[in-house]
């Protein structure tokens, strides 16, 4: 993490954008800037363009705050395991004075998890209402930046000991690692995104195929083209413009 | 990438909606995040590795073991307690989720089983396209 450098601020993958949005860091006010809420990374910039950002496997925890009991704003609180980086640290008030000897941000190691080194950092945005959505977009940002470090050995797929499995097996032509195919006959909610994605492009080209039929007389194929530029070259070709001028309708 | 998983169900009793993500299916059916993603709905105590506690509401627990909580009590290492709308605790940083003592343990991991294995095998209950249903069937 790097503190008040100049730094681009982020145009992909921005989940959420909160101008006016004052950063307090270790109690420290930097200021009133935007704060951007990327797949990538979290960042904050101030007004002049100086900012910081933030690894999310460095972020232990984030929270929306409501009590002004406890702190007069209502904000966003996000806690960083370990320290700021090098650049810094004169000013910044030390959270920890009992953990000392790691001065860098380690995002893969434990280290920092052990000495319990923290950062906490609060977002205050002026419009209070706007902390739902910004909760919710660190959470779906966190979310894909799960622990590569994941010890847990039940997450490698080679495993036979799984009863579904075994039933399955018969239907499955030749994958060991079962848990991460299914067959067709899974049915359409075992599809992901992407799943979901191709079959409806599939069907699309099925539909239309069958409506191809009607239009032999050489009417409309571009229309054709649009839906399968994104990988079914073989067909995108053979929909070409009046290719299919003199094919018999029965040929379908 | 990865979805997020379903919206919970408001009701404390009942499975747990079953995340969309093929991969988040399989990490949950192979590990002990089933039995936390049953929680859902019930008030829990989650211990950090970096000392601190929170208490609150599970709204959802990931494969990860990425956990949502709400109306949170939170606790510091210092032993300072800060109320906390909603709370989402990395699953790197957890290092144990207390089972409250009326959850009968075996029932909650069994139900969330079945849950991801009704999702498996809606095709060939007579849900989706007639071309997917098993030829067993």
């Amino acid at each position: 993490m790097v503190l008040l450098r100049n730094l681009p601020t982020p145009t992909e993958g921005v989940r959420h954008e909160q101008a006016e949005t004052t950063a307090v860091l270790d109690g420290q006010k930097l200021g009133c800037g935007t704060l951007y809420v990327a797949e990538t990374r979290l960042s904050w910039f101030d007004g002049s363009g100086m900012g910081f950002s933030l690894d999310y496997p460095t972020i232990g925890l984030h929270a929306i705050s409501r009590d002004v009991s406890a702190y007069p704003q209502e904000h966003l609180y996000v806690m960083v395991n370990g320290k700021l980086g090098d650049e810094n640290e004169a000013e910044m008030a030390e959270k920890a004075p009992d953990d000392e000897e790691d001065d860098s941000i380690s995002s893969g190691g434990d280290d920092d998890d052990e000495e319990g080194t923290i950062t906490e950092i609060r977002f205050v945005p002026s419009d209070k209402a706007a902390l739902d959505s910004m909760f919710s977009a660190m959470c779906e940002c966190q979310a894909l930046h799960p622990d590569p470090e994941d010890d847990d050995s039940d997450n490698d797929f080679e495993g036979e000991e799984y009863d579904v499995e075994e039933a399955e097996k018969h239907q499955i032509h030749g994958h060991a690692d079962i848990p991460t195919f299914y067959t067709c006959d899974e049915g359409l909610s075992a599809l992901t995104q992407e799943g979901q994605a191709t079959l409806e492009r599939l069907e699309g080209m099925l539909a239309q195929s069958v409506a191809q039929q009607y239009h032999m007389a050489g009417v409309r194929t571009e229309e054709a083209n649009a839906e399968f530029e994104d990988g079914m070259e073989v067909d995108a070709a053979a929909l070409e413009a009046g290719q299919f001028e003199d094919a018999d309708v029965d040929h379908w | 990438m990865e979805s997020q998983g379903n919206e919970p169900q408001p009701s404390g009793h009942g499975p747990a909606e079953v995340t969309s993500s093929l991969r988040e299916r399989t990490i949950a059916e192979n590990s002990m995040v089933i039995l936390l993603q049953g929680l859902q709905g019930q008030v829990t105590t989650v211990d950090l590795k970096n000392e601190s506690t929170a208490r609150g509401r599970v709204v959802n627990v990931d494969a990860f073991m990425n956990i949502r909580l709400k109306d949170v009590l939170y606790r510091d290492r210092k032993a300072q307690l800060t109320r906390l709308q909603e709370l989402f605790i990395t699953g790197r940083n957890v290092r144990y989720v207390h089972i409250p003592d009326h959850i009968d343990i075996m029932k909650t991991i069994e139900s969330q089983l079945a849950k991801i294995h009704r999702v498996r095998n809606f095709a060939s209950q007579g849900g989706g396209r007639k071309e997917y249903t098993k030829k067993t069937k």
